[in-house]
């Protein structure tokens, strides 16, 4: 296997807690300003691929909520359907969305179903292309350490 | 074939059991007898189902509907009944009678729609249940041929029905069969209609097993005896009968429709008939006699005036009651001997006195004598075709169809039970049990009884005549003996028909011969040609198309596009309807970005080393989403950049584990691939000219505005994009995650199998 790259190693650690928290301001910011759930999902997948990098993509894997990023894209199918619930409960369409502002007296805390269905983008975006990656790192970097050269010799 | 000599063998079905299915059709027949009692028809009901569309379940039962009703019913149970003594024992009974009940639900559902689209969804019902009966036997090869065979070539018509239907739909603006009948008169012969009526005429021809889709229906006797009787007697191969009949009043009036009804109806009678005198399998003799009925009743359907629609009816119902118990015979005689085929059968009627009884009275009504409803129905028949002008050839093709039905009856009849095999050995032989017996005899039974007191059955016939001509009145069934054309008619087809009968046997070689030669022509060849044609294009397609190198694939794919685009180009150059737009110069952001995705593009080619490939490749990624930068799509350029990104990094860690980058590790292609070159030009120039006719026109505001105006009131925010995405077309959205989460789904166990086929031989690659 290559030689890991010591810097990437030392930087890993810190950068995927920044790159993580970037992805969230993008997908909270994302209704005002340019951002949103599909955005901060890519941005997500540069994060794990970072760390599938210096790590292996093994490792990268475990480090996703839920270690699977099927099961985490599940989830965020899961989410973007659950949020459309409510409204039938109202008698409105599936997936008309609701608002409400929950005040703390000096500022008050918008909250949405839009803001779960974004976070079910934001999750299965994020599961389901570092799914890609990651498997895809997986197999071609297993094998050529079997058939490589230096193997061979 | 193993029949249990014992009449009471061990039952893999309780009787109870059986006779709780026996319930099924019984209960419908008592339940459309009450109707028919109590309700004038017709009877409407209604739910609603596709409001957008304005497809609704409804259903109408008129009098056309009825008579079939009481027909899949009434014969059903009869059915029932005796697939219950005929299959006794056999472990899969409760499999046939869950299928036959499944039929019987599409048939009922078939002849009491009144939407288009739900008389589609029971008909592709009957094909399916259909196929699962006529290949019941599916151990045997002969049998699940027979099944694709019926499956192929009814689901072939099935489907140009859809597209008929569809049509039909369209051009009258509903999906209602009772008002598209009043509506089509009205409309005159469009060419809309013309190719609704072409589709249809496919779809129902098809189903009724007319020529030249009429070689299905014989090879659908592998089917159990009890299916058969059912499917091609009563029920199945009636649809497309039962189609034309309901369409009748909605395209009656048109020669085209006359005509090829008339001239299709009369070539199946005629051809089945004499395809009849090949067989040596009394099935299929009686399966080819059927085809010739279903020739009739086309040729019925196809002639004006009502005579001819209270013929469709009275036929309709005497071919069931006849046809019906001529098949329990065959299954009888299956039972009782282990052959069907004639040459080894006569003289049961000691061994067989009961089966011998109901062929009689089946045989009579089927030939038209005198005293059965087959007479009534032959005399109903004449009076339709002496009150129109007749095509001489439906003339002809009937005196032949008469004649050899009288033939058919006869052999059917006559001369397995009362003549002697000749030369031929003689077979065991058993009388079968009650449930074998019961069924058959009753129907005969009935038939004669009709044929006797025709007076019960007029109303009922008329009411489907009204259906297929409105104000048609009562006719006087009756069962007149006095000499007249009927009587005399019928000396000539039974003179012929005698004479055909007992010239069976030199009259089977001649045609035998004369098929030898004919046969690779004729339809069944060219339908088994076309099996082993089809798979041939197909692979000979595949492997053209997909040879599994990636650029033949991106090659195929830009070419196409080309080609497309390029033909909407010069289709709006000709029409003069293309503009251009006036050439701006970019500003300073765009030019830059664009220099940027140049570069790179131009750069790609020359280029032999993959790490500079893939930051050339690269640059037309960053370049475009700068693009998207300056054209003022903020988030349409970040996900680019986000992807552009995670893309190199991907690729780049790939190439890195295959050691494919580096000194010597150069892509091995040729430097100039003039084909390449052409394609990507082409493209690049077509692209480049839709673009500008497409910015030159009017730029429609209005979804933009409403957009803009709601996005911040209705929905709480100001990225309109955003918005869009999670909340008007939020639905949208929703399916794409799903399909982006399947996608890796699907993905996964491809990846993994990719690894598990490198893992144990280490020089995969």
């Amino acid at each position: 296997m290559n030689p890991r790259l010591v810097i990437l190693d030392v930087v890993a650690r810190p950068l995927y807690v920044v790159i993580l928290l970037a992805s969230l301001v993008v997908l909270l910011r994302g209704h005002n300003e340019p951002g949103g759930g599909f955005i901060a999902g890519l941005v997500a997948v540069s994060a794990s691929v970072l760390w599938a990098l210096a790590h292996g993509p093994a490792a990268a894997e475990a480090r996703l909520p839920f270690r699977s990023p099927l099961i985490l894209s599940a989830v965020g199918v899961a989410l973007g359907a659950i949020a459309g619930l409510p409204a039938l409960l109202l008698g409105d369409a599936f997936l008309t969305h609701l608002w409400g502002a929950i005040p703390l007296g000096f500022t008050e805390i918008e909250v949405s179903t839009v803001l779960v269905f974004d976070v079910g983008v934001y999750l299965c975006v994020w599961g389901a292309l570092a799914g890609y990656a990651l498997s895809l790192l997986e197999a071609d970097l297993e094998a050529p350490a079997k058939d490589s050269p230096e193997a061979r010799r | 074939m193993g029949h249990a000599q014992t009449a009471n063998p061990i039952d893999a079905m309780g009787v109870a059991a059986r006779a709780a299915f026996v319930l099924a059709p019984l209960g419908l027949f008592v339940l459309v007898s009450w109707v028919l009692a109590t309700k004038t028809l017709p009877v409407d009901l209604a739910w609603s189902w596709i409001p957008s569309l304005d497809i609704e379940w409804r259903f109408r039962i008129d009098g056309l509907g009825a008579l079939m009703l009481l027909m899949i019913t009434g014969i059903g149970t009869a059915v029932f009944v005796y697939a219950g003594g005929y299959l006794a024992g056999d472990p899969n009974q409760r499999r046939l009678f869950w299928m036959l009940v499944l039929f019987m639900v599409a048939m009922v559902g078939c002849v009491t729609a009144d939407d288009l689209f739900v008389l589609f969804l029971f008909w592709e019902a009957t094909s399916l249940t259909s196929f699962m009966l006529v290949g019941y036997s599916h151990a045997r090869a002969e049998s699940r041929k027979a099944a694709q065979q019926a499956l192929m070539v009814t689901g072939t018509g099935g489907l140009a029905l859809l597209a008929g239907f569809i049509v039909l739909a369209q051009a009258t603006g509903t999906t209602r069969i009772s008002d598209i009948v009043e509506i089509v008169p009205t409309l005159g012969e469009t060419p809309a209609l013309t190719t609704a009526l072409g589709l249809l005429l496919v779809g129902a021809f098809t189903k009724s097993a007319q020529f030249p889709f009429h070689f299905w229906l014989p090879n659908a006797m592998a089917a159990p005896t009890p299916v058969s009787a059912y499917l091609h007697s009563a029920t199945m191969v009636k649809l497309g009968v039962f189609l034309l009949a309901r369409l009748d009043p909605a395209f009656g009036e048109w020669p085209s429709w006359e005509w090829t009804l008339k001239v299709v109806g009369s070539v199946t009678a005629a051809w089945g008939m004499v395809l009849a005198l090949r067989e040596r399998d009394l099935k299929r003799i009686l399966a080819w006699s059927t085809v010739a009925t279903l020739g009739t009743l086309v040729m019925l359907v196809g002639m004006r005036g009502e005579g001819a629609a209270i013929a469709v009816g009275a036929l309709l119902l005497a071919h069931g009651l006849y046809k019906a118990p001529l098949f329990f015979v065959a299954g009888n005689i299956d039972h009782g001997t282990g052959t069907r085929v004639i040459d080894r059968l006569g003289d049961l009627r000691r061994q067989m006195p009961w089966t011998a009884a109901a062929a009689l009275l089946a045989g009579a009504s089927m030939a038209g004598m005198p005293l059965s409803f087959g007479f009534i129905v032959k005399d109903v028949i004449l009076e339709a075709k002496t009150a129109v002008d007749v095509f001489t050839f439906a003339k002809a093709a009937n005196t032949v169809f008469g004649s050899i039905a009288v033939a058919v009856a006869g052999v059917a009849a006559i001369r397995v039970f009362w003549l002697h095999p000749g030369e031929n050995q003689r077979v065991e032989a058993h009388e079968c049990g009650p449930a074998l017996v019961g069924p058959p005899l009753l129907l005969a039974l009935l038939g004669i009884t009709l044929g006797l007191f025709p007076f019960y059955v007029q109303d009922l016939i008329a009411l489907a005549g009204v259906a297929m001509i409105p104000g048609t009145e009562v006719p006087v069934l009756s069962l007149s003996l006095a000499p007249g054309p009927v009587l005399g008619s019928l000396a000539v087809t039974l003179a012929i028909g005698v004479v055909i009968y007992l010239l069976w046997d030199p009259l089977h070689q001649r045609f035998e011969r004369i098929a030898a030669r004919t046969g690779r022509i004729g339809m069944a060849s060219q339908y088994e040609r076309s099996l082993t044609w089809i798979p041939t294009f197909a692979a000979a397609v595949t492997r053209r198309v997909q040879d599994g190198r990636l650029p033949v694939y991106v090659g195929l794919v830009a070419a196409s596009a080309a080609a497309a685009i390029v033909v909407a180009i010069a289709h709006l150059v000709a029409s003069g309807a293309a503009t251009w737009a006036a050439i701006e110069w970019p500003g300073l952001g765009f030019a830059g970005a664009a220099a940027l995705v140049i570069a790179g593009a131009l750069v790609a080619p020359f280029v032999r080393d993959r790490l500079v490939l893939l930051l050339a490749v690269g640059l037309v990624g960053f370049g475009s989403a700068l693009l998207f930068v300056f054209a003022g799509a903020p988030d349409v350029a970040w996900t680019q950049f986000a992807v552009e990104t995670v893309f190199v990094i991907v690729v780049a860690a790939v190439l890195l584990g295959l050691k494919r980058l580096g000194r010597g590790m150069g892509i091995a292609e040729p430097r100039f691939r003039p084909l390449a070159l052409g394609v990507s030009v082409v493209l690049g120039a077509a692209v480049a000219a839709l673009l500008m006719i497409a910015t030159a026109g009017p730029f429609d505001m209005s979804l933009p505005d409403w957009f803009g105006r709601t996005s911040v009131p209705e929905a709480h925010g100001r990225n309109v994009v955003n918005v869009i995405l999670v909340d008007f077309r939020a639905l949208d959205t929703l399916g794409e995650i799903a399909v982006v989460m399947l996608s890796l789904m699907a993905a996964l166990p491809l990846v993994a199998a990719l690894r598990r086929r490198r893992a144990p031989a280490g020089d995969a690659r």
